[in-house]
């Protein structure tokens, strides 16, 4: 029989692709060879769309301004990192219980919390940030990275979902051999989790390292800022009218930019599985 | 969020067989109440960021909402003020509102479009399906604030690739980010630039879609653009519907964009209601006026998200489940 009309692919697939994927492609494009321009031909604007020149040493200069990109990426790497740990650990306890455990009052306590996943951050900004302030946490990292010690209603419930898929009779074998329910979730339940885990600490590093709000409001000293608030900097001159470094500023994008495809180049299996699981173009 | 109730909101479960091989007695065994408590202690992590987090927060803004404060002095309550001032007099909050509406609507429709159309390319039996998948894909991976860095240059309006790319068909390129008419169509354009994201989740719709369908309406001969609108479409209304909705609370929350790009300018052409929001909270330390905005916007998107909801049944074809 032949093929399906549906998986038939003409002139017009390739062609529709062809366009589209160059449409899309074009702009990272763009940014490499801007990155790779000379600063002569930042102060031109004279930028072509394929890369011209090849001034690797741009990926040098950029940590020799006088903004400290050195540290914008060490602190966005320390920030993003303890937030997935601390997301990862208290959504994996409070998941796994959900799942397992039984108690009275666990299904209202669970549909509060599938609610609070309907409550927009913007609501509780404004508080938080009294409450970080009145703690003496401004210009620090903890209010960027505390919260997700205490686990997120999404996370949560992924987790809980996938925990729910399990096969109990290991756990009520451990529970035989006198294993008590904290030694049940660290060695049995725990190591089979670790997809969904993987997962989650992808979703969480990947919007932490992209955040832009929360920087903002938290953090005022350059050296403390994060990449995804510093970058920015780079475009502010000391000059009213002065050209921006665009090329370094371009560096700073790949800098932002080439971490994200890299984490999901080597996690898409995972995402992949946990997006399907919940129809979600993920949390970006 | 229509998956998320489906699948069973509440874990509603059959009973489960007892770990102690005890019989079910009415007062809870001992063995139950050690459960439950470990129950507690484990959620427990969850329980102190619900209060100290969201639900302490949460009542501080309703309050707040009513009040005129600075964040340096006492609150001084105003009732309704806010929200009638907001509502009847300030008409910066009015375009901001009717900006972020207009963005919602036109980016998230047309995302989902450009998206769909993708997929339905990258469903076909074809060469090179895994590079064109990456490629389309790739945007989505970009960070906000770089996409924003990008789009500075490539909206640019004289040495800019759009407008250069436009006056090679003899069109005069517009000043996009400098010119209030067509300010919100460059910043809808960014985020259509992202919309490959979606892509990855119809293409796996798609493929859980039974082929007998499709070998049903070939026989019927049905044309391929009558497959799609027959079949493809309403098999994939779950799917469409969910990210419908999460896009449009998405957008509704749009903010690093406009705040690095034009910062809701010119003439507050961009203004949209996060920015607005961050604008009067954190640079005019309006922090009472600032919480009133934040639960208009709460309001909004509950009422879209009803909207959403209640219209969905008409449209939404929930009769085979989408694979998980």
């Amino acid at each position: 029989m032949a093929e399906l009309k549906v998986y038939q692919s003409t002139a017009f697939t390739y062609a529709g692709l062809m366009v589209a994927s160059a449409v899309f492609f074009a702009p990272l494009v763009f940014v490499v060879s801007i990155a790779l321009s000379s600063d002569q031909t930042v102060g031109t604007g004279a930028f072509s769309l394929f890369p011209t020149e090849f001034r690797w040493e741009n990926f040098v200069r950029i940590f020799q301004t006088q903004q400290p990109v050195g540290n914008f990426v060490v602190n966005s790497v320390i920030i993003s990192v303890l937030s997935a740990v601390g997301q990862v650990f208290s959504s994996a306890l409070v998941g796994y219980a959900f799942a397992r455990l039984r108690a009275k009052g666990k299904n209202i306590t669970f549909m509060i919390m599938l609610a609070t996943m309907m409550i927009p951050a913007q609501i509780t900004m404004i508080p938080q940030f009294i409450l970080f302030k009145e703690l003496g946490w401004i210009n620090t990292f903890l209010p960027l990275i505390i919260p997700n010690f205490f686990g997120n209603a999404y996370n949560i419930f992924l987790i809980r979902q996938f925990v729910s898929r399990l096969p109990v009779e290991m756990d009520e074998a451990a529970m035989v051999d006198g294993l008590g329910y904290f030694g049940i979730f660290r060695r049995i339940v725990l190591p089979m989790m670790m997809p969904v885990l993987i997962a989650i600490a992808i979703f969480t590093l990947t919007w932490t390292w992209g955040d832009f709000m929360g920087p903002l409001i938290y953090l005022n000293e350059d050296t403390k800022m994060p990449l995804a608030l510093g970058v920015q900097l780079l475009t502010s001159t000391s000059q009213e009218l002065q050209t921006p470094p665009w090329n370094l500023v371009m560096v700073g994008t790949v800098f932002l930019s080439l971490p994200m495809i890299i984490i999901y180049y080597f996690g898409q299996k995972y995402m992949y599985e946990m997006n399907i699981s919940t129809g979600s173009a993920g949390v970006k | 969020m229509t998956t998320l109730q489906q699948e069973n909101p509440a874990p509603a479960r059959a009973p489960e067989p007892a770990v102690t091989g005890i019989p079910a007695k009415p007062r809870p065994s001992k063995m139950r109440r050690k459960e439950a408590r470990f129950f507690w202690l484990f959620i427990s992590p969850w329980i102190f960021g619900f209060v100290v987090f969201l639900l302490g927060p949460m009542l501080a803004s309703v309050y707040l909402s009513f009040t005129d404060w600075d964040s340096f002095t006492d609150p001084t309550w105003v009732g309704f003020g806010n929200y009638v001032k907001l509502i009847t007099e300030d008409t910066v909050f009015h375009k901001a509102l009717w900006n972020t509406l207009y963005f919602a609507f036109f980016s998230v429709p047309l995302g989902m479009g450009i998206a769909l159309w993708l997929a339905a390319l990258l469903n076909k039996k074809m060469k090179a399906r895994k590079i064109f998948r990456t490629l389309v894909y790739l945007p989505h991976l970009v960070p906000i604030v770089a996409v924003a860095l990008i789009f500075q240059m490539i909206l640019a309006p004289d040495a800019g690739p759009l407008n250069r790319v436009l006056a090679m068909f003899g069109v005069d390129g517009p000043a996009w980010l400098f010119d209030s008419e067509w300010v919100k169509p460059a910043i809808i354009l960014l985020s259509l630039w992202q919309a490959g994201g979606a892509t990855v989740l119809l293409l796996a719709g798609m493929k859980g879609i039974p082929q007998e369908f499709y070998e049903a309406a070939e026989i019927d001969g049905a044309s391929s653009l009558r497959q799609f609108w027959s079949i493809t479409f309403p098999q994939l209304t779950p799917i469409i519907f969910f990210n419908l909705i999460m896009g449009i609370i998405g957008a509704f929350q749009v903010f690093a964009q406009v705040y690095i790009l034009t910062q809701g300018g010119p003439d507050n052409a961009s203004q949209m209601l996060v920015p607005l929001l961050f604008t009067e909270a954190f640079r005019n330390y309006h922090m009472g006026y600032a919480s009133a905005i934040s639960w208009l916007l709460f309001l909004m998107v509950m009422a879209l998200t009803i909207l959403a909801f209640s219209t969905s049944r008409k449209w939404v074809f929930y009769e085979t489940e989408v694979k998980n």
